[in-house]
């Protein structure tokens, strides 16, 4: 128990201001005995030393004592020394360690426990990104419930003004007219008022905007061989538009959006004019294609348009995919699939259908 | 005890650069950027993570570099090595007003806690790590922030203070109280906390804001009298720039007009 000897440093009157090396150990009076290094210096015999936790953290030991000097002060840092020096005290001055020992684990305790609350603040908003991925179809039925039609057509000018800033566009013309005699024999009964546009773009695509904004890309106008094939593609849209496709994922892109700039702060404060500009190149689930697939099949049905000429142009575009894949694809995706399944639908139906009166021709001769 | 030859020199007075001389085959960490000039023979290596365990594993290394961005260094560190077969010397600049500390760090036991950001460079084989600084008030309101740095080791380290530099040593029990952000270094012996100002009225007026730092001896401490961050805010609020008022001296018509005009060119 004794002469155990715990290495530290020693402060004190007439000894260098940082301090010395100095080993000490406990003589059985409970008097610490202090040995600086190097031979100049002589053994210095603590009485009544108190002993607590200091330094930086409270991580390490402090005893200090009254001498004839001034106060001296012996700091042991490592943990091996601190067990040492506990483990050869005296019974008497055991005590004294014991809230030592305590303020610093009190301390630990006060700092991991901050530290786990902070960590919670930080994580918040990722744990409610987590949550709303898990949950996001329910939170976008619930919204779109909460949406009227007129500011579904508001959002769909919206739509349509941000469109026009990037491309061109026709409301007028044989095209327009064209694509309007078609559309509005998909779109009886629906409580939207449809309003048909034709975008001056190359590709082979077109989208549906909320509250009844459908956009068909020049590209397609002319790749298709008749107007029934053009009504397949309308036919889709429209029901991406009446089963509010477009706005569910308008609302998963703000949520998430809204979430993201909670973590990382948004400066620009642009979220829903982004939102919107997304919204046409909005890719939809599998499921909501299958979906707008079966409801476009089922209007064109009721509209009485031979559904082969959707299917014509189904197979057109998977036969192209292999090639160059059309625009449309990279919103609309595994048209392969998507034919298979309609080919079997349309399959089923037998019966004899009246050609679109509809003439394509002078609206490809016009367009641009 | 003092038989280390001197080997490096600090030269100017508000703006300092200090110039290490190394002898063949020694070498010194820099932060990175901070280097000024080298001679012939010095070999430059740029090391991921702080450039004392050059042994340790791929993990090793990364947890040193996460550290580092932790404590607001730069991931990298530079190694200066004199590969030459006589004394060379590299420099070091130190990036804003103030003053360069040497610290022998086998003088004040071999660790030296300081305040992040705050080191400029060191003999190779010295560790810089982090300390957290588990005093949640003094983390919050010490103004130093949680995060302090450790640097470990035998050797000479060299740390910036902004401003001009005040080296104090506290004896047992000693304590000073300390405007917050103006601590740059203490011994790890030295107790670090805040106190309150003690009035209301000295806490909302006094300018001081609501704590003071507290250190308490014995150790020795290392005390800056102008934070760069309180630099910082100087400048901005009276860089036109930036929003603030450029008139601080000089007549209506100085400031006011010819000021305006002549410093209307940026």
């Amino acid at each position: 128990m004794i002469d155990r000897p715990f290495c530290g440093r020693l402060f004190g009157p007439g000894l260098p201001g940082t301090g010395i090396p100095a080993t000490g150990s406990w003589g059985e009076d409970g008097c610490l005995r202090v040995s600086p290094e190097g031979a100049e210096q002589e053994e210095l015999l603590a009485e009544n030393p108190v002993i607590a936790a200091a330094g930086f953290n409270v991580e390490s030991l402090r005893i200090n004592w009254q001498a004839a000097g001034g106060v001296y002060a012996f700091i042991v840092e490592s943990e091996a020394d601190r067990n040492a020096c506990r483990a050869s005290a005296t019974p008497e001055t055991v005590r004294h360690f014991t809230s030592a020992v305590g303020a610093r684990i009190k301390l630990d305790r006060r700092f991991r426990l901050g530290g786990a609350f902070l960590t919670l603040i930080l994580l918040l908003p990722l744990i409610g990104i987590g949550l709303f991925l898990l949950n996001s179809d329910k939170v976008a039925d619930w919204a779109v419930k909460r949406i009227s039609s007129e500011q579904e057509a508001q959002l769909g000018e919206l739509v349509l003004a941000q469109t026009k800033l990037r491309m061109k566009i026709l409301d007028r013309g044989p095209a327009v007219d064209a694509v309007n005699a078609i559309g509005s024999r998909l779109t009886t009964g629906s409580v939207h008022r449809y309003r048909w546009f034709v975008a001056d773009r190359p590709d082979i695509n077109a989208f549906a905007a909320p509250g009844g904004v459908v956009v068909v890309f020049s590209g397609l106008i002319r790749s298709a061989g008749s107007a029934e094939e053009i009504a397949g593609v309308l036919a889709h849209e429209v029901a991406h538009a009446e089963l509010r496709h477009s706005l569910r994922g308008m609302i998963k892109i703000l949520g998430l959006r809204a979430l993201v700039s909670l973590l990382v702060g948004d400066a620009s404060g642009s979220v829903f004019a982004d939102a919107a500009t997304r919204l046409t190149e909005l890719r939809f689930s599998r499921e909501a294609e299958l979906e707008a697939d079966d409801e476009g099949l089922r209007r064109l049905i009721a509209a009485r348009i031979n559904p082969n000429g959707m299917l014509r142009f189904y197979g057109k575009l998977a036969s192209e995919q292999r090639l160059s894949p059309p625009a449309i694809l990279s919103t609309h995706p595994a048209t392969g699939e998507r034919l298979e399944r309609l080919r079997r639908a349309v399959a089923q139906r037998s019966e004899s259908w009246v050609p679109l009166p509809v003439d394509l021709g002078p609206s490809r001769m016009i367009l641009p | 005890m003092a038989m280390d030859v001197v080997d490096y020199e600090i030269f100017g007075s508000e703006m300092q650069y200090v110039e290490v001389e190394l002898d063949p085959g020694e070498a010194a960490v820099g932060e990175a950027g901070v280097m000024m000039y080298m001679q012939d023979g010095i070999q430059m290596d740029t090391v991921f993570g702080d450039g004392s365990q050059q042994q340790g594993g791929f993990m090793g290394k990364l947890m040193g570099a996460g550290k580092r961005l932790l404590t607001g260094e730069s991931l990298f560190t530079t190694v200066f090595h004199n590969e030459g077969s006589g004394k060379r010397r590299v420099a070091f600049a130190a990036p804003y007003p103030g003053k360069i500390i040497p610290v022998h760090l086998t003088d004040i036991g071999g660790t030296l806690i300081c305040q992040k950001d705050s080191f400029l460079c060191a003999a190779k084989g010295v560790s810089l790590g982090i300390a957290f600084q588990k005093k949640l008030g003094v983390g919050l309101f010490g103004g130093e922030g949680f995060i302090m740095q450790k640097l470990e080791g035998d050797g000479m380290a060299f740390v910036h203070a902004g401003g001009t530099l005040k080296e104090m040593v506290l004896a047992p029990g000693e304590s000073l109280r300390v405007d917050t952000g103006c601590v740059v270094a203490i011994q790890p012996s030295v107790d670090f906390d805040i106190q309150f100002v003690g009035k209301i009225k000295s806490a909302v007026f006094g300018g001081e804001g609501f704590f003071f730092s507290t250190l308490t001896g014995p150790g020795k401490v290392w005390l800056q009298s102008l934070p760069l961050s309180r630099l910082a805010n100087r400048i901005i609020l009276s860089a036109p720039a930036a929003g603030g008022r450029s008139a601080d001296q000089g007549s209506l018509l100085g400031a006011g007009v010819l000021g305006g005009l002549l410093g209307s060119d940026d």
